[in-house]
């Protein structure tokens, strides 16, 4: 049975070795399952006009008149925010643990930025409702702190240890010899680093990145909290003006359209335009990731 | 036999927190509209165990719940379970038959209706509920204790932007809408533009459950929203409307008897005619038993009015 599948030696093998193909087979049908419902689902709405869908900003259930432009556009600026806050930070944290750290220490730093990756949203979501937005709205002397800046700057925290402690692999795993051959012409450690290690550890980085923007993409609860929560483009590129994101509107809207009609269907969409956007965040970002050993 | 019953309750409702309001709302907030009022009540021996899952309007919510440890205490073998999430997501679960009773603080709207034709939807009112143009207590302590319906439109419309107009302080407002399909907010839009899915061109921020709209209202000191009239605590303070010159407030009395305009039946929504231990259930909520959960939870009972 499936011999292009199964190499011939493992064709009589013992009914466990079946059991883990079966499981496999479930995972795989799954995957695809999941992404096809989510397209052929949206289908509707897609017929109204992909383009229309993508741009109106128009989102009224009671008028049935969906448009997806607030939320596309929430989402992006959300995620460059939270990029632009978390990559500097994640670069120089990167950069210190590997090259820098004693190796001790690097474990250290290691293990708390990665206990920081794994915290739930959720968590995040709850310190920003309390305390960042409250900040922002003084800070900035808003009428209220629930804006895009918020939510980018949560996302932008939020991130910051993926990122940080993903690039550190890749840094990390760089040979030795590199370094070694560098210093040993006379370059100080950080010329090392610039002219012979970063070059080798840049693909990793992407991926990195990539990876952790994927993670700033789909974040729902921590965003929904401090967002907002309205469909608008504000006027002009407002970064204090509330907003909302395409997780953040799944979350407060899938439950009351569950299966029905049109709103659904519209919903799914978003869903599905979200999903490609990580998949493909996350398809370069691992591809990029396993290249990284130069 | 041996018997023992044990009550979950995840969260209590009470409806003054205090001191500890704002962070026990950001545990709602978190929460937000699913899965905190969950009462239960299990058995230890295997038995047939009917459960009633109720679902819907954050403001019903606290009557179900009541009701809810009440009835499971005096009637062994039934569970039941009541969660938030608002009245549209009430109607569309009994609808599709995801939960026994809904609850709405709102009618069934036509394309409701007409969506689950099916299930043929009846409603049980249960009580009443004035929703209040509610603002921050600094607003009103400056001096804002009434608004024209008139005034209520164009701060949701967007042509009012400060208190100053309204003879508050120089301060811009912050004008807070609800989701869509939340009861409170058709009930608020209808008595404002006489459209229950009115835009809010003015809102600077939505929120879902009553919860949520009373932290933000308290957390912000220049904030007007609508609230159903029992969540009014001594941070958030409901405004009176003036009509023809009188003004009213949106307490228990103005409501009673129906001089306050903005008032609504708060429903539990069934599919069909109720039959058996749902039967009882409501009948128990609308007897005398939930006459005093209602008057409790802060509304008014239906029967009384």
């Amino acid at each position: 049975m499936f011999p292009f599948i199964v190499p011939d030696r493992r064709r009589n093998a013992d009914p466990l070795f079946w059991s883990t193909v079966f499981s496999a087979g479930l995972v795989l049908a799954t995957a695809v399952i999941f992404s096809s419902y989510l397209f052929w689902e949206s289908l509707p709405v897609w017929d109204q006009g992909l383009w229309a869908f993508l741009t109106s900003v128009e989102w009224d259930p009671g008028e049935d008149v969906y448009g997806a432009g607030a939320m596309i556009y929430g989402s992006l600026i959300v995620t460059s925010l939270a990029l632009l806050f978390a990559l500097p930070f994640a670069l120089c944290g990167a950069i210190t643990a590997s090259e820098f750290l004693s190796p001790r220490a690097r474990l250290v730093f290691k293990g708390a930025m990665e206990t920081m990756a794994g915290a739930p949203g959720v968590v995040y979501g709850l310190l920003g409702a309390a305390m960042l937005s409250l900040w922002v709205k003084d800070f900035f002397g808003l009428i209220d702190g629930s804006t895009l800046f918020t939510a980018g700057i949560l996302l932008g925290i939020m991130i910051l240890p993926t990122i940080m402690t993903l690039a550190e692999d890749a840094i990390h795993s760089v040979p030795g010899e590199y370094r070694d051959t560098a210093l040993s012409l006379g370059l100080t450690p950080l010329q090392a680093f610039f002219k012979a290690v970063a070059p080798r550890a840049l693909p990793g980085i992407i991926g990195a990145v990539l990876l952790g923007l994927g993670r700033a993409l789909g974040e729902t609860i921590a965003v929904m909290l401090v967002i907002g929560g309205l469909d608008i483009i504000p006027m002009g590129l407002d970064l204090f003006s509330p907003g909302q994101n395409i997780p953040s509107k799944l979350g407060r809207e899938a439950a009351e359209a569950i299966g029905s009609g049109m709103h659904w269907n519209a919903l799914i969409a978003l869903g599905a335009i979200l999903f490609t956007g990580t998949m493909m965040l996350t398809a370069a970002g691992s591809w990029l990731l396993r290249r990284r050993a130069v | 036999m041996n018997l023992s019953i044990k009550v979950f309750c995840r969260m209590t409702l009470t409806k003054n927190y205090g001191l500890n309001g704002v962070i026990v709302s950001l545990v709602f907030l978190a929460s937000f509209s699913f899965g905190y009022f969950e009462r239960g009540v299990k058995l230890s021996f295997a038995e047939e165990i009917e459960t009633l899952r109720i679902v819907g309007s954050t403001t019903v919510a606290p009557i179900a719940a009541r009701a809810a440890e009440m009835f499971s205490k005096k009637h062994s073998g039934i569970r039941i379970i009541v969660n938030g999430g608002g009245s549209g997501v009430g109607i569309n679960a009994v609808g599709r038959g995801l939960a026994e009773i809904g609850l709405a603080s709102r009618e069934v709207t036509l394309k409701e209706k007409k969506r689950f034709e099916n299930a043929n939807l009846k409603d049980h009112a249960v009580g009443r509920d004035g929703v209040a143009c509610a603002v921050s207590s600094e607003i009103f302590y400056a001096g804002v204790t009434e608004l024209t319906r008139q005034q209520i439109a164009n701060i949701y419309s967007g042509k009012i932007k400060s208190w100053k107009d309204l003879g508050g302080p120089d301060r811009p407002i912050l004008v807070i809408d609800k989701e869509k399909h939340r009861g409170t907010r058709h009930v608020f839009m209808n008595y404002v533009f006489g459209n229950v899915n009115a835009r809010a061109r003015g809102a600077r921020l939505v929120t879902g459950s009553n919860n949520e709209e009373r932290s933000k209202i308290s957390q912000s000191d220049s904030a007007v929203g609508m609230l159903s009239a029992a969540w009014l605590n001594g941070d958030v303070k409901g405004i009176a409307l003036k009509q023809d010159g009188v003004s009213i407030s949106p307490t228990e009395e103005n409501i009673r008897s129906g001089k306050y305009p903005v008032i609504r039946d708060l429903l539990f929504i069934t599919a069909g005619e109720p039959k058996g231990i749902l039967k009882e259930f409501i009948d128990f909520v609308r007897g005398e038993g939930g006459r005093s959960i209602v008057l409790e939870s802060g509304y008014v009972p239906i029967h009384s009015s």
